[in-house]
């Protein structure tokens, strides 16, 4: 029953996250510099043009009008057109939906594969001087380096060096589904390292605290050997903060595939968004905030309902967090 | 990430011990040390960056004259990088300083008055949490229009909501002890409550978090000035010469090279004493498996 309450509350936090996300989208769009209108008409138009468009937009409406119309549309899936396109916004970002989401899943398997391993053998060899300075310079180094200093210098690399590949010439996974994985591969590979090292941290820093636990010194005790004790005992319980992270990392993905897309050519939501930024394409630019933010709300509500069904504890200390 | 409450009681404890030699930390802030005092050099030697320099050929490679070669315009890139040091870190640090009062009051007094006002704080950070850093930047800078204060106020509003997380954590350990239940019944005010007993006690972690902070401000600045919306020319800032970097690839891959290498170093140095000031300032112990 507490769990039950105690899911509900979450839920609710969600929903009370998800409308203040919207009401901070709707208003950056408001605080735009000029009048919507002389935006979208240009220099050269007739106050009446103008007069007519601010009508059709429902812009002389008070605020609070304009809101609920908006967030009931918005509701409703319908983010308007864009000014560029005269297409609806939500079509233009679902047709590029599938190259930004292989990038981004790739990345996510490919940072945890090498992460989550990382972390525990670090973890593990804490105690020890040898290779500790080395190893928290190369996992330091791995968050240090901004994706799109790293991006840029490898498709320098490979723009200058005979590798192999050619950047530029991508193929999404909806023409042909193993050349569009391997076409991603480099770009996710660029986003994978920040996640990797991220990884590798949060479980180096759960592993260690589980460590101390009481659990691990009496399993010791009894003779269990190792290998069991970081599969049986460590790993599930530093579960959950890997987790906890797994959402972070997609939150940063889509934020990251804005730069990456744009330097490897891909044409994915990330570089339509980068050219809805530069036509001034306000919906464009609304519905993709959005779109990144409830991703991140709806998997963050995800893996706190998950967390909760693998350690029931976390469910009882709700007030706490 | 929590620390224990004791190992708070003990900052002041932890930051004498980090004068035991750690060579990390002195790496870290050698390097730290030396970028700052190489972009206050940039602008007092003579003749480096006062108009009086000699300009040179469009994208000349390395040479003695240039020893980071030439930008687009024939400046010294040795020049622009120095300068761009300097912006960075200004404009950083400003940011962060911000961020470190606004996220140190809301985090104390959230866990000390608790209630509503601790949620309302909680949900507002949630609200920010949700977006992708540089989006919320993009966004930022798509209403105030791009530029220095857009870069400033992103940083800001990045930071902010997970520092206020840490110390509000922090905190509410704090306000739960014994002295300031001591303090509260003894009639003493509650802002000189919060400030003697509560922020003396999260000190620790504030200083932890705040360079945590500088080391994604850095980034920030960084990703939002190579998209185009952050600093503009003609100033010059890492992000912006390696946005430069980035368009003359091929041409002068120097700009990139440069500004790039210079970017992770101070992302590292920062990082790195971030790391050295947890582990001394919140320490946990291990047992050894292997």
């Amino acid at each position: 029953m507490q769990a039950l309450l105690w899911a509900g509350r979450r839920v609710l936090t969600g929903l009370v996250t998800l409308f203040g996300i919207a009401v901070l989208v709707f208003m950056a769009a408001r605080i735009v510099p000029g009048q919507t209108a002389d935006v979208l008409l240009g220099p050269l138009a007739t106050p009446e043009q103008r007069e007519t468009l601010t009508e059709e937009m429902g812009l002389n409406e008070g605020l609070l009008t304009q809101f609920s119309i908006w967030i009931g549309n918005v509701l409703q899936g319908d983010f308007g057109d864009s000014i560029v396109s005269r297409q609806p916004v939500l079509e233009e970002l679902a047709l590029r939906l599938p190259v930004t989401a292989t990038i981004a899943l790739l990345a996510l398997l490919m940072a945890l594969l090498v992460g989550i391993p990382v972390g525990t053998v670090q973890a593990l060899r804490a105690s020890r001087k040898g290779g500790a300075v080395a190893s928290r310079i190369v996992s330091g180094l791995g968050i240090s380096v901004p994706d799109f200093v790293l991006g840029a210098l490898v498709v320098l690399a490979f723009s200058t060096l005979p590798l192999g590949i050619t950047i530029g010439n991508f193929t999404s996974v909806t023409d042909t589904f193993w050349r569009g994985v391997a076409s991603s591969l480099l770009p996710a590979a660029v986003l994978a390292v920040f996640c990797a090292a991220a990884t590798a941290r949060t479980t180096r820093d759960a592993v260690l605290g589980v460590l101390v636990e009481p659990y691990i010194q009496a399993a010791v005790a009894r003779g269990e050997r190792p290998a069991t004790i970081v599969r049986r005992h460590v790993l599930r319980n530093s579960s959950i903060p890997i987790l906890t992270l797994t959402a972070t990392l997609l939150a940063y993905l889509l934020g990251g595939a804005v730069i990456i897309e744009g330097l490897f050519n891909v044409p994915g939501i990330g570089s339509y968004f980068i050219l809805a930024m530069d036509r001034r394409d306000y919906a464009v630019i609304q519905a993709g905030v959005m779109l990144a933010a409830v991703v991140f709300v709806l998997m963050s509500l995800l893996v706190e309902l998950s967390s909760s069904l693998i350690d029931p504890r976390v469910s009882t200390i709700g007030k706490a967090s | 990430m929590t620390g224990t409450a004791a190992s708070r009681a003990t900052a002041a404890g932890g930051l004498r011990k980090l004068r035991t030699s750690d060579p990390v930390f002195f790496t870290a802030l050698g390097m730290l040390t030396l970028l700052i005092l190489a972009s206050v050099a940039g602008r007092l030697i003579p003749g480096l960056n006062d108009g009086t320099s000699s300009v040179g050929g469009r994208f000349e490679a390395p040479s003695l004259a240039h020893p980071l070669g030439t930008d687009g315009l024939g400046r010294s890139l040795l020049a622009r990088l120095l300068e761009g040091i300097g912006t960075t870190f200004m404009l950083s640090l400003a940011a962060v300083v911000c961020t470190a009062i606004i996220a140190t009051a809301l985090g104390i007094i959230a866990a000390y008055a608790g209630g509503w006002a601790r949620e309302i704080v909680m949900r507002i950070g949630d609200i920010l949490y949700a977006f992708p850093a540089i989006l919320l930047a993009l966004l930022i800078a798509a209403s105030l229009g791009p530029g220095g204060t857009a870069a400033l106020a992103s940083i800001v509003l990045v930071t902010v909501p997970l520092m206020t997380r840490m110390v509000g954590a922090a905190a509410a350990q704090v306000v739960q002890r014994d002295f300031v239940t001591n303090a509260r019944i003894s009639g003493v005010a509650a802002p000189l409550i919060m400030v003697r007993h509560v922020l003396v006690n999260v000190a620790g972690t504030v200083i932890v978090q705040a360079t945590y902070a500088l080391s994604v401000a850095i980034l920030v600045e960084g990703g939002l000035s190579f998209l185009g919306y952050g600093v503009q020319l003609p100033a010059s800032s890492l992000g912006l010469l390696a946005s430069e970097g980035n368009v003359y690839m091929l041409t002068a891959p120097w700009i990139l090279i440069a500004s790039g290498s210079t970017m992770v170093i101070a992302i590292l140095a920062v990082n790195l004493l971030g790391d050295c000031l947890r582990d001394r300032l919140e320490p946990r112990k291990a047992v050894d498996l292997t």
